[in-house]
């Protein structure tokens, strides 16, 4: 546990010392949600806004922390320092927990930045139990993304090779997790391979909290599980990943 | 117990490539071992099979007396691995480096042992320099702090001084030799022939397989001596053996004429007798 913290506290180290990076994983969303906000204001007068653009600002948080954390995770690899830290013992779980560390506090950031933005542009009023379920479900997800990240980066050997898991990964959460349709009108396989993607659950819940009289306790599965997911995503990269060339 | 035996290590990626085909060798407590060879010989995948980094193929491999890889958790306490290229955190500070990788360790006083690790490659005047502002040589001298900062038994250092200058790489050698005297054990790699005959012993590495594991002064012997005698205006160049009895056998047939004016002899180089040995192998 200790070496979690020493990598984590590493992480940090290089995240806190690279402002251009960190200015760009806050202002990255902001802007974003502001392009959407500009999206929105074309459609006609009544249209129901915030049943797209919650979701919307968990989508973009879930997008940029997988990337993010992907390919830093594949630039240790790429630039040995990967290799460097397993010959120096520390153990895969130890470096997996600490990148979790390290992205926390950027995920929790973001999640906050991006919720916060939505919900001022779009001006959503929401009650204060309902906020705070709402921010804990983006956060969640951002925590499951950057899990989604450490998982991708074990089977990508350089930065390019995570690219193709982008398309992959990221469309079919626009397309079948109930973002932009409902999912009873696909095709029953499509409908069942949206629940790969953990998109689907925060949505379910973002869309039964914001609507009115809506409580967590009809939809509290899609919070275990998005929890859930994470936690197996992590399980899953700590045996991928791999600590000796083979 | 030698610190390091290996015995017919073979590494083959597919059916095709052999990166080593049987490695035999041993590496006494205290030495200071270099392995030459080309490019491409298969000196960085033995190096990484011995800090088990990589699984090989074949053969069997102890490093102080433990599995590289079954008892990878207790190996790694106590080797040291410097990589090829100085693998560090660009963004970090020197200092940051060395307590990073001293903390996996569970290095004690670490802030202080990092420093006494920087002060060793006469670096702590740049320890909270990030290490991207310092020149190669100066990446290399952390790298190696990075890997001496938990005081291991045995170091591995692939290539510590490659783009190094000479004044640069004179100084490591000198901080090898320091570090061999306080009773650790060196196992260097490198294609500088120089840097091989400051070894205690050398192994050839070639294509996969030791050619030759000897003293550098051994290995030497077995090179050749260009004799230049100039006799009554009348020069005879002959090729004797490299070993000190061989030139006082050919000096035996002019005895000390006073019609020998010259004499001059050319030894073989490291660099030579380690090319035609690997020519002979080739």
């Amino acid at each position: 546990m200790r070496r979690t913290f020493v990598v984590g506290r590493r992480v940090l180290g290089q995240l806190r010392r690279n402002p251009r990076f960190l200015v760009l994983t806050i202002v990255g969303p902001l802007v974003i949600v502001y392009f959407l906000k500009l999206f929105f204001d074309t459609f006609p007068e009544g249209f129901d806004t915030g049943r797209y653009a919650v979701p919307a600002a968990a989508f973009i948080v879930h997008f940029l922390a997988f990337l993010l954390c992907a390919i830093a995770l594949v630039q240790e690899r790429t630039a040995g320092t990967m290799e460097r830290m397993f010959i120096n013992g520390f153990r895969r779980a130890e470096v997996i927990g600490g990148y979790v560390l390290g992205f926390l506090g950027l995920a929790t950031l973001q999640a906050a930045v991006a919720l916060g933005e939505v919900l001022w542009l779009f001006e959503l009023d929401y009650d204060a139990d309902v906020l705070a379920t709402l921010f804990a479900v983006v956060w969640l997800l951002a925590i499951a993304s950057v899990m989604l990240g450490i998982f991708v980066s074990t089977f990508a050997r350089k930065e390019g090779q995570v690219f193709p898991f982008v398309p992959l990964i990221i469309l079919p959460s626009v397309f079948l997790s109930g973002f932009l349709v409902d999912v009873g009108e696909l095709p029953d396989w499509a409908g069942w391979l949206g629940h790969a993607f953990p998109v689907l659950y925060a949505n379910n819940v973002i869309q039964e909290m914001i609507e009115p009289g809506g409580t967590l306790a009809d939809v509290w599965v899609n919070f275990a599980v998005l929890a859930g997911y994470g936690l197996v995503l992590l399980l899953l990269a700590s045996r991928t990943l791999p600590e000796v060339e083979k | 117990m030698d610190a390091i035996e290996v015995e017919g290590l073979e590494k083959r990626y597919g059916k095709k490539v052999q990166a080593l085909g049987g490695v035999d060798l041993s590496v006494g407590r205290g030495e200071v071992f270099g392995l030459v060879g080309p490019n491409g010989a298969g000196k960085t995948t033995l190096i990484k099979a011995l800090v088990g980094a990589l699984r090989p193929s074949g053969g069997r491999a102890r490093v102080l007396g433990l599995d590289p890889l079954k008892d990878r958790p207790e190996l790694r306490r106590r080797i040291g691995y410097m990589p090829q290229s100085p693998v560090l955190y660009d963004d970090l500070p020197a200092l940051e480096n060395v307590e990073f990788f001293g903390a996996a360790h569970g290095v004690r006083g670490l802030r202080e042992r990092a420093r006494e690790a920087l002060r060793f490659v006469e670096l702590e005047e740049r320890a909270n320099d990030p290490v991207h502002t310092l020149s190669g040589g100066m990446k290399n001298r952390v790298s190696l702090a990075c890997a001496l900062v938990h005081r291991p038994e045995m170091l591995f250092l692939d290539e510590p001084t490659a783009g190094v200058d000479p004044r640069l790489r004179s100084r490591f050698w000198a901080a090898f030799r320091e570090l061999a005297r306080g009773g650790a054990t060196l196992f260097i790699t490198t294609h500088l022939m120089d840097e091989a005959i400051l070894c205690d012993r050398v192994a050839v590495l070639r294509q996969g397989r030791v050619v030759v594991c000897d003293e550098p002064r051994e290995i030497l012997q077995r090179g050749r001596t260009r004799l230049l005698v100039r006799e009554d205006e009348r020069e005879e160049e002959r090729i004797i053996g490299g070993r000190a009895e061989d030139l006082a056998e050919a000096l035996h047939a002019y005895g000390l004429r006073e019609s020998v004016s010259a004499v001059s002899v050319e030894a073989d180089s490291l660099e030579q007798v380690v090319l035609s040995i690997i020519g002979e192998e080739a």
